[in-house]
């Protein structure tokens, strides 16, 4: 049985097809890397949610944990871990990002 | 503030990955904010996550104690380059 924090991350990762855990909000993040992690998805042009978890130790911890990830932010696209913009400005630069998307979106 | 030369960072590196060949550019004249390149041919076969988790576990020292800050990395093999 999964902890009741895990099984809240798993319900998240899920409900989102593009998921952010970063430090801050939208409106004001507050790390460069989570600013430009939504800059990298505006590119792109679909929804994506930031959760803050800077204000969530518990949350951090169990998410480190669960990714075997130690930074923030965290990006999930479709159930999927990709780590950072480190991993998908790279993607990004072989054309991988927008079927990638594409595909999550069923479009 | 406590921060990391470009040589200690490479010697963390180095007892991971011997053969690697470490560049450091500091993005801010503050040490604070690193971008990290990294050559070797320990990455053969790995995807980029575990690449870098393997240099995550490599810096994990100066990384909990706060010695590095912000770091942007990037890791590939000799024939990548």
């Amino acid at each position: 049985m999964a902890e009741p924090i895990e099984e809240e991350i798993q319900k998240e990762v899920r409900a989102h097809k593009i998921l952010i855990y970063g430090k801050g909000t939208e409106q004001m993040p507050m790390c460069g890397f989570t600013r430009e992690t939504m800059q990298f998805f505006d590119r792109y042009g679909y929804p994506y949610e930031l959760i803050d978890v800077l204000s969530q130790p518990a949350k951090r911890e169990a998410l480190t944990k669960m990714t075997n990830w130690p930074t923030l932010p965290k990006v999930f696209i479709d159930g999927t871990f990709y780590g950072d913009t480190d991993i998908l400005d790279p993607m990004a630069t072989k054309g991988e990002i927008e079927p990638l998307l594409k595909k999550a979106f069923g479009k | 503030m406590l921060v990391i030369t470009p040589d200690v960072l490479t010697d963390y590196i180095l007892k991971s990955l011997p053969d690697a060949v470490v560049t450091v550019t500091d993005r801010t004249g503050t040490m604070d904010h690193l971008m990290v390149v990294i050559v070797s041919e320990g990455f053969q076969g790995k995807n980029l996550l575990d690449r870098h988790r393997m240099i995550y576990q490599a810096l994990d020292t100066p990384m909990k104690d706060g010695r590095i800050h912000a770091l942007e990395l990037t890791a590939r093999t000799r024939d990548e380059a």
